[in-house]
């Protein structure tokens, strides 16, 4: 009857199926209410971990790539550019021998026409002087000699004493 | 010595055959407070996560399934409920002799239901892993002169483990029954000379049987909890093998 | 001697003896005492070669003098009951 009290060592089997079944429906009740729960955010966090892991290592990846190609084409930039002076060097260099040629040539040219100027010039000259030579020699001549100087005479003078006069060095 | 009373539990319902004592009731008491404590500790559960009440849930989870990894390895991945639930019931149901309930740990039928059940466990594994007839004859390793005492040490282990946890219980409480009586009958041949009622006022029951009662109920009853779950654990993954 | 007497100092017997047993069944706690020591011997000496180790050592220790106590909590189970159950007088019929 209610009231009455065990012994202190006791089995009484309807207990011990009691307290198996609580046991069982605590098991259920921490698997469903605490570990369910804490397990999915203890994963979800490390996922985010593992996700935010992924993505730093991802850019340092996409920045080491991207330093690359920009040192590829810094030195690539260079070489162009140390190219580039090799040739303009060249063609200055080229430009300028072509310009010294050209001044050179124009030099000869400048001095041959010189020559011949001066070769025109002086035959001019020459000439100029026989002739006043000539007019000067027939004055004398006429002076000398009082009488008139047909103008054949004159020539014929003229033309024998210029060539005597030019055969002389 | 005046009337010290030690008995077990208290019975408080009978329908027929089916007998629900105290320990019953007080246990259902002990799962209500549990499942208070989970719903508490699972409220408002963020993925980032920073309050106290989740870092206490965490740190829960964290441990009990460190310790199962430990020591059961990664083929028990289902086991932490099951250790979990064994800890918590035991450790609350001893510690709630201190709030004055009769505690269900001091029942041997509890002790003994749980230890039954580990047994029934540890034999499935073992079934498990060897097939019957492996089973059968894992008793006569390795000579067959061993078969008894094989037997003998198969059945001490649930023994043992129901044994061990109820002594240290329910002796704590016989200690603190007798310490109680003890210390009323001290104060009461002390202080006779006090008129009338005043003299039976025990006035020594108060600081001694608390300062008992730090060892008896609070570290004997977190430690055997403790050492029933390992225990628990170590002879199913053993089993397993 | 009547029945009445005969009963009466059969139970005193059997209520004596129940005593004595319980007496001696403590005699069995000696052997937890001992083997515990020696554990926290060991146990000291560990922490001592290693004082980093304390909480490690200090928890497997718990542990190992929570199961060597095993059995002398089974001997105080058995005072407690022939003391205060007295199963054997409900034997005597």
């Amino acid at each position: 009857m209610p009231g009455e009290v065990q012994e202190f060592v006791s089995l009484t089997p309807w207990t011990m199926i009691f307290e198996v079944v609580n046991l069982l429906i605590v098991m259920l009740i921490l698997k469903k209410f605490l570990f369910k729960p804490v397990n999915a955010v203890l994963e979800q966090r490390q996922a985010e971990i593992g996700g935010m892991y992924q993505k730093a290592e991802d850019a340092q990846k996409e920045a080491q790539a991207l330093k690359q190609a920009y040192d590829e084409r810094m030195s690539g930039a260079r070489k162009e550019a140390d190219e580039l002076i090799v040739a303009a060097q060249d063609s200055a260099r080229r430009r300028g021998d072509e310009i010294v040629e050209d001044a050179r040539d124009e030099a000869v040219q400048l001095r041959r026409r010189a020559e011949e100027d001066i070769e025109l010039q002086k035959r001019k000259a020459l000439r100029e002087a026989r002739d006043e030579l000539a007019d000067m020699a027939v004055d004398i001549a006429g002076k000398v000699v009082e009488r008139e100087v047909t103008r054949e005479d004159h020539d014929r003078l003229v033309e024998e004493f210029i060539k005597s006069a030019g055969d002389e060095p | 010595m005046s009337n010290i009373e030690i008995s077990g539990a208290k019975i408080l319902v009978r329908f027929g055959s089916v007998v629900i004592t105290e320990t019953v009731v007080n246990t259902w008491l002990i799962m209500l407070v549990i499942f208070i404590a989970c719903r508490i500790l699972t409220r408002g559960l963020t993925v980032r996560g920073g309050t106290k009440r989740q870092m206490v849930a965490e740190w829960i989870v964290t441990k009990v399934n460190g310790l199962v990894k430990t020591n059961m390895g990664e083929a028990f991945r289902d086991y932490p409920p099951l250790i979990a639930a064994i800890m918590a019931l035991s450790a609350l149901c001893s510690l709630s002799s201190m709030v004055g309930l009769y505690a269900p740990t001091s029942d041997l039928s509890t002790l003994v239901g749980w230890s039954l059940m580990v047994f029934v466990l540890i034999t499935y594994y073992k079934i498990r892993a060897n097939g019957f007839l492996g089973y059968l004859k894992g008793y006569t390793e390795p000579i067959v002169v061993m078969l008894p005492m094989n037997i003998v040490s198969e059945i001490a282990t649930p023994i043992s483990m129901a044994f061990r946890h109820f002594g240290n219980v329910a002796s704590g409480t016989v200690v603190t029954a007798l310490v109680y009586a003890a210390l009323s009958a001290l104060s009461a041949a002390v202080f006779k000379f006090l008129p009338g009622a005043l003299a039976s006022i025990p006035f020594f029951q108060v600081g001694l049987p608390a300062v008992l009662s730090l060892y008896f109920d609070i570290f004997s009853s977190c430690i055997q909890a403790f050492i029933f779950s390992m225990l628990t654990m170590a002879y199913v993954s053993a089993a397993a093998q | 001697m009547g029945m009445e007497e005969v009963k009466y100092l059969s139970k005193a017997i059997v209520l004596a003896a129940s005593a004595i047993g319980a007496g001696l069944a403590m005699i069995a706690g000696l052997g937890p005492g001992i083997g515990e020591g020696n554990a926290v011997a060991k146990a000291l000496e560990a922490i001592g070669r290693q004082p980093e180790c304390k909480s490690e050592v200090t928890s497997t220790m718990i542990l190992g003098v929570a199961m060597a106590e095993t059995t002398g909590i089974y001997s105080l189970v058995i005072a407690l009951i022939l003391l205060f159950v007295n199963p054997l007088v409900g034997k005597l019929g």
